[in-house]
């Protein structure tokens, strides 16, 4: 972490972080919002809650975790460390936007459980990051509050729909931000920007605070440049909390070891260069020592359909509570509360979330339900049966996060139905409800990352850990993605402005 | 998928659709039912679906106030449209 825990220690280094950020930001547009005074001393309320069970435990159980790792315990690592938030988490004193018309007035009176065990670790929101309308979407094209560019070419979308919180960390604006990953939301945008993102196991981290989109498939996510930053975070966010119910404490039993590995075969539509870096990646790993084994997933074709049925179907039911009555835009003149509601929906929603809505009601229409969404989960049913076998023979799984490479802003060189299909890898995990982690793993000769997932069974996430760390190790001080140029270290854009500050 | 389908779907969904909203969403909600139909293919007998990836079993927990509770009513209310006193306000219901 090195300089993070400086930067706002005290009113100078706060001056020029801050500063920074707005400048590097301002052709970027990762933040929605961003003022790191804000939290800096959050009101004691929300830290004396003695009743909290999830915040005081987690304190403990992170504490315990790290000396039993011998370590650096991880709220030590994340003392004073600021990280952004994607903009549908909440967070008391910042908006609640999900990017959407209908809540861009909305303040967040409360604040997420995973926010609040990153600040009794000791870490600082310092804004809230741009995203695809409520989480759908593969490019952050379709927030309704601002354009977010991929830092290594802004021509290109950032991925989505954590789009804002991928290119914040990838041009260095905070060490480490947390996403939403539904489908993919965390994943591919950082294999689109060239860091770690990691999708947890269904319930290792509580949703509370996350808004809901597809309850069955929603979890809090991590985005980080470098490995141990995200392996601190995710150790403090994770476990029980009673404020969620689907939340769990990690089950004991799989072991972090990893010997086999498992590559799949029969990889069709991949761009040459995802396939070319998923050959050497998995080149790199024989090199490495591991022993690999050819997986077959032929459930792998049902994977997108699978999933845009069930989480158009969840989505909406969760989405039929923005009505603009209790909160949210509300039209100027409606006639009665029927068209108010519907005016405000029609307003307030763009295109893609309407798009959502109409089908997900379209598949639960009594009649249909048979067809599409009890078959999707049968077939949920199939793909998690499928993988369990796989883990019979192998320890974790190597895919590509996405069959793509980041693709220009609009539609011109990938349509709206396109970006849904390069979902296929990313949603074959949360489909599972398996932990998955997108590891940056080359950059192509035009200078765009390229991402690899590794896959492993439920709360195994230390393997995925195991096995990127290894790759990084080889790797050296070289890394595996080069940062994007014009983003370099805050110290050294710092020094360039004049700051005469010591980092260290 | 006709239009009558779409207009059906979208009162549902308590989403008022322009005419050309009607046009280009009905274009992708066709194209991705027809897509949604490849799953037909699948052999899935015997398979129970799955609702939740992970879930064990239901948990509940006490139902009481929190010692600290995070959003105050007061703090709910700011959010609202419109109020009249701590009521929120809508078009009258004739």
């Amino acid at each position: 972490m090195s300089y993070w825990n400086r930067v706002l220690h005290d009113a100078r280094r706060r001056e020029a972080y801050t500063k920074f950020v707005r400048t590097q930001d301002a052709g970027l547009g990762a933040f929605l919002e961003f003022d790191p005074a804000r939290r800096l001393d959050p009101p004691l309320a929300e830290h004396a809650d003695p009743g909290d069970v999830s915040y005081a435990g987690s304190v403990s159980r992170a504490r315990s975790r790290g000396a039993a790792a011998g370590g650096e315990t991880p709220e030590s690592a994340l003392a004073g460390v600021p990280f952004a938030v994607k903009d549908n988490i909440a967070v008391a004193g910042f908006n609640l936007t999900c990017a959407s018309r209908i809540l861009e007035e909305l303040q967040s009176p409360y604040t997420a459980t995973a926010v609040r065990r990153m600040e009794a670790a000791g870490a600082r929101v310092v804004g809230k990051t741009n995203l695809d309308e409520f989480g759908m979407g593969s490019s952050t094209d379709n927030s309704a509050l601002g354009v977010t560019h991929n830092p290594y070419d802004h021509t290109r979308v950032a991925g989505g729909s954590s789009g804002g919180s991928a290119a914040a960390v990838a041009a260095g604006l905070v060490p480490v931000a947390l996403g939403s990953d539904t489908g993919g939301s965390v994943r591919q945008p950082a294999s689109f920007c060239g860091v770690y993102g990691l999708k947890p196991t269904y319930g290792a981290v509580s949703r509370y605070g996350l808004v809901a989109f597809a309850s069955s498939l929603d979890v809090v996510g991590v985005c980080a440049r470098e490995l141990s930053p995200l392996q601190a975070v995710f150790n403090v966010i994770r476990g029980l909390d009673e404020r969620d119910h689907t939340s769990q404490e990690p089950v004991s039993g799989p072991s972090a070891k990893v010997s086999v590995v498992g590559v799949l075969t029969g990889l069709q539509g991949l761009d040459p260069a995802v396939r070319a870096a998923y050959e050497r990646t998995v080149e790199y790993l024989q090199g490495l020592g591991y022993a690999l084994r050819e997986v077959e997933l032929s459930t792998l074709k049902y994977v997108v359909p699978a999933y845009y049925t069930i989480a158009t179907a969840e989505a909406s039911a969760n989405l039929a509570r923005y009505n603009g009555v209790r909160y949210g835009l509300r039209p100027e003149r409606a006639e009665n509360p029927d068209e108010l509601v519907r005016i405000a929906r029609d307003e307030g929603l763009g295109p893609e979330v309407k798009l959502r809505i109409l089908l997900g009601t379209y598949v639960l229409r009594s009649g249909f339900q048979d067809q599409y969404y009890l078959r999707a989960q049968r077939i949920r049913t199939a793909i998690r049966n499928e993988l369990a076998r796989a883990f019979d023979n192998v320890q974790a799984i190597l895919t590509p996060t996405v069959p793509v490479l980041p693709f220009a802003h609009g539609e011109g060189e990938l349509t709206a139905f396109q970006q849904k299909l390069a979902d296929i890898f990313t949603a074959t995990a949360s489909l599972a409800g398996i932990p998955a982690l997108s590891v940056p793993c080359e950059s192509t000769t035009g200078g765009l990352p390229v991402g690899m997932q590794l896959l492993a069974p439920a709360f195994a996430e230390e393997r995925l850990f195991a096995v990127a760390g290894r790759l990084a190790e080889a790797a050296g001080e070289r890394g595996l993605v080069a940062r994007p140029e014009n983003y370099p270290p805050l110290p050294d854009w710092a020094a360039a402005k004049g700051y005469e500050l010591d980092w260290s | 998928m006709e239009n009558e389908e779409l207009r059906v779907t979208a009162e549902l969904a308590e989403i008022g659709l322009s005419e050309s909203e009607l046009q280009s969403l009905g274009v992708a909600v066709s194209e991705l039912v027809r897509y949604f139909a490849t799953m037909m293919e699948a052999d899935l007998e015997e398979l129970e679906p799955t609702t939740h990836a992970l879930m064990a079993h239901n948990r509940t927990r006490a139902d009481e106030p929190s010692a600290e509770p995070e959003a105050t009513a007061e703090s709910l209310l700011e959010n609202a449209p419109e109020l009249e006193d701590r009521f929120i306000v809508i078009p009258n219901v004739l």
